[in-house]
This record gives C-alpha cells, sequence and structure tokens, in this order.
C-alpha cells in the first residue's frame, strides 16, 4: 500500500451518517467514509492503486453498500470501478462541479426506490407449448428423432430456431403484460434486456416507498397466474441504477 | 440498519431478495447502470485495472438453436411425467439466448469485455462463484 487513491460509490444528501462498521471494496476491505460539498456527499473509501479490482467480493461490496443506502436515503449510484486520485479530487472535479445537478436529482429521488423483476420461463412448460402451437416445430422434432444425428443437424438447427423465435414472441407479450400491471403503482419503468435466453421478463421500476405493498402485489398477482409457466422474483429496494443517466451516457 | 424483511408468502410464488439472486444479476446492475463517472471526471480518474468481466449480451447462436433442440428432444410428450423433474430443470443451466431474431448469415456470438486485461481469471471466478450464472457459451475458435 504505497500510495492510496479514492473509489467512489455514490452520491448522497450531505446529512447522512455512514455506518462504521460499513466496507467497501478491496482486500482488506477499507471502511467506507463521506467527502462533503455543500448539499450533498459522495461515498467512498481508500483503494490500493496497486491492486486490480473486480473480484466477486468486490461486486458485492459495492452492490451491497448502495443498496443499504438506497434502503433509507436517496442515492445516486455509479458504475463499478470509479477510482479518482484523491479525497480532494472527488471535491474538485466532481462534487463541486456538478453540484447542483446531483442535488435536483436527488430531491427527485426522495422516498423512491428501485426494484428489479425478473421472470424465468420453465423450461419444459414452454417447450411444450412451442411443439403444442407450432406444427412445423412439432415435425421437425418428430424427424430428428428417426435421423442419424448427423443428417439431422439442419433439422435440429431449424427447431432451436423456431424455439428460440416463439421465445422472444413470449418474451415479449409477458413483459408487455408485466408492464401494464405494475403501471398504476410505480413511478416509472423501463424494460432491461434479457440476460438469459429463457427470460420472460426483466424489468426495472422506479417506486414511491410507500407504494412497495402494491408492488408486491401486482407482481404477486400475475405471479400466481403464471404460476406453472414462469418463476418471478422481485428484487429491491435497490439504488435507482437504471433510473440515472448522465448526458455523455445517453448515446450508449 | 438496513436489511429489510424479505418473507416468502405462501401461494405469491414471487421469489424476493434485497439484491439479485447471483453474481450475474450484481453483474447485470453494477457494471451495465449507474452514473459513468468518466463522463464528469477526466483530469484525475485513476485506471485501476479491473478484473475483466464479461457483460453477457445474449444473442441467439447456432449453439443456442442445437441446445433448445435437444433440450425438446428430451420432452417427454406424452406428459407421464409431472413438470419441474430434477433433470430436467437441471439442463437449464447455462447457454446464449436470444435477443434479436436473427436471420442464419447473422448468427454470430457478440461478447463485450469490459474493460482491460485478465481475462481468464475472472472468468474462472464467476464461474466458481455460482452456478446460477448464464455464462455465454463460446464458439471455438
Amino acid at each position: 500500500m504505497d500510495q492510496s487513491a479514492t473509489y467512489i460509490y455514490g452520491v448522497v444528501p450531505q446529512d447522512i451518517e455512514v455506518d462504521a462498521e460499513a466496507t467497501g471494496v478491496g482486500d482488506p476491505p477499507a471502511p467506507i467514509t463521506s467527502i462533503r460539498h455543500g448539499k450533498i456527499a459522495a461515498l467512498v473509501s481508500d483503494v490500493s492503486p496497486g491492486r486490480p479490482l473486480g473480484t466477486p467480493k468486490d461486486l458485492y461490496a459495492h452492490e451491497q453498500l448502495l443498496n443499504a443506502t438506497a434502503a433509507e436515503v436517496p442515492v445516486l449510484p455509479i458504475r463499478f470501478g470509479a477510482v479518482l486520485a484523491s479525497r480532494e479530487a472527488v471535491v474538485e472535479e466532481f462534487l463541486a462541479p456538478y453540484h447542483d445537478e446531483f442535488a435536483a436529482a436527488l430531491t427527485e429521488l426522495e422516498g423512491r426506490s428501485q426494484f428489479v423483476i425478473k421472470g424465468r420461463f420453465v423450461e419444459e412448460t414452454v417447450l411444450g407449448e412451442i411443439l403444442a402451437e407450432n406444427p412445423e416445430a412439432a415435425q421437425l422434432r418428430e424427424e430428428i428423432s428417426t435421423l442419424p444425428e448427423d443428417a439431422a443437424r439442419d433439422h435440429r438447427i431449424r427447431l432451436g430456431e423456431i424455439i428460440n423465435q416463439s421465445i422472444e414472441a413470449k418474451r415479449d407479450a409477458d413483459t408487455a403484460a408485466m408492464w401494464d400491471q405494475v403501471e398504476p403503482v410505480t413511478v416509472m419503468q423501463t424494460v432491461r434486456p434479457p440476460s438469459h435466453e429463457l427470460d420472460a421478463v426483466h424489468m426495472a421500476v422506479l417506486v414511491e416507498n410507500t407504494r412497495q405493498d402494491d408492488l408486491d402485489r401486482a407482481v404477486e398477482d400475475l405471479a400466481r397466474k403464471w404460476a406453472d409457466q414462469v418463476t418471478l422474483s422481485l428484487f429491491g429496494p435497490m439504488a435507482p441504477y437504471d433510473f440515472i443517466v448522465s448526458q455523455e451516457q445517453d448515446g450508449e | 440498519m438496513t436489511v429489510q424483511p424479505v418473507g416468502s408468502r405462501p401461494g405469491g410464488g414471487v421469489q424476493k431478495g434485497s439484491s439479485g439472486s447471483g453474481l450475474a444479476d450484481v453483474i447485470d446492475t453494477i457494471l451495465d447502470k449507474g452514473l459513468v463517472i468518466d463522463a464528469y471526471v477526466s483530469v484525475s480518474l485513476i485506471g485501476i485495472e479491473i478484473l475483466s468481466i464479461d457483460a453477457r449480451i445474449v444473442v441467439a447462436s447456432v449453439d443456442t438453436y442445437l441446445r433448445f433442440a435437444e433440450a425438446t428432444n428430451r420432452l417427454d410428450l406424452t406428459k407421464s411425467r409431472k413438470p419441474g423433474l430434477p433433470e430436467v430443470v437441471q439442463t437449464v443451466t447455462s447457454g446464449g439466448g436470444g435477443q434479436q431474431a436473427p436471420q442464419p448469415e447473422q448468427l454470430e456470438q457478440l461478447e463485450q469485455t469490459k474493460e482491460r486485461s485478465p481475462l481468464e481469471a475472472a472468468g474462472d471466478k464467476l464461474s466458481d462463484f455460482s452456478d446460477a450464472v448464464p455464462r455465454q457459451s463460446r464458439q471455438e475458435g
């Protein structure tokens, strides 16, 4: 540890208190401190520039600190891996120039947090549905079982392609259904790209903290309806990762 | 200070947690989302080496198709078995996937590498960490 740099997790209102026990990235994990400037503060910890970041432990530490924070106060989460040269640099180059922008965003987030809704098709069920709905798929399956493995390769690719397209169509339908289901109880929502080929729904929502129970109920209603077809999960509250965009990120 | 009581409710069927169920969910979130500090700061940003993490962009590939076909082939259409048998469920643990509806000639494997060097190490770590991580299957060569 020749020299240390400053790792940044997020921006919070200046009047928060950091738990003395809270730790962040690094090995051993460094204690979290705050750097205040005006109405806002940055959550930071010291980090050694010599050690690469990105172990699973580091990733969890970053996420858990922000989620724990988000459960209590508004927070602007910063993407994993941001390190500045010093604590002074955090103020001079980050907090001071953008103070008003950050303060305004925090005000807007007051009393709100993010949840992620994730649904995964039950493979056996969804495949059975597709075979029942699509005669070509059912026929290909029959043919494949009678052909030698090498000869059936094209058939198998075609069958898989049909299945993939059918799953995409079902995903779109389920995502739309979930969107309509939760829209009345949320402030904003955004669809995330699927993270798995069997994803049925992947969506982030921003919700008033007072309406979390309503969100629970809305998702549960659909979960009951989809019981055999889709496994649903609801994650949160977490920091509003999906609803914070800096201008230069827009084009991504 | 932070933990919300997380109760599974009978009949609801919604799994709950304060964050994602595994490292994959964490990666989806904190590596893909949130403020990018580079957009604000350029002077003293330090480029600490970040162990590579493959962000999984789900793109349908021939591998995916073959895997689906294989899974379909194993389906017992007589429905003599109840759904959710463990051996069937376990086939769901890996693979790429489909985002677009690609034409065959467009099939390709996209892999976005989030920053800088030693790729292998992190890949191994990730796979050790959780079998819930839907890793992207790679094509040879």
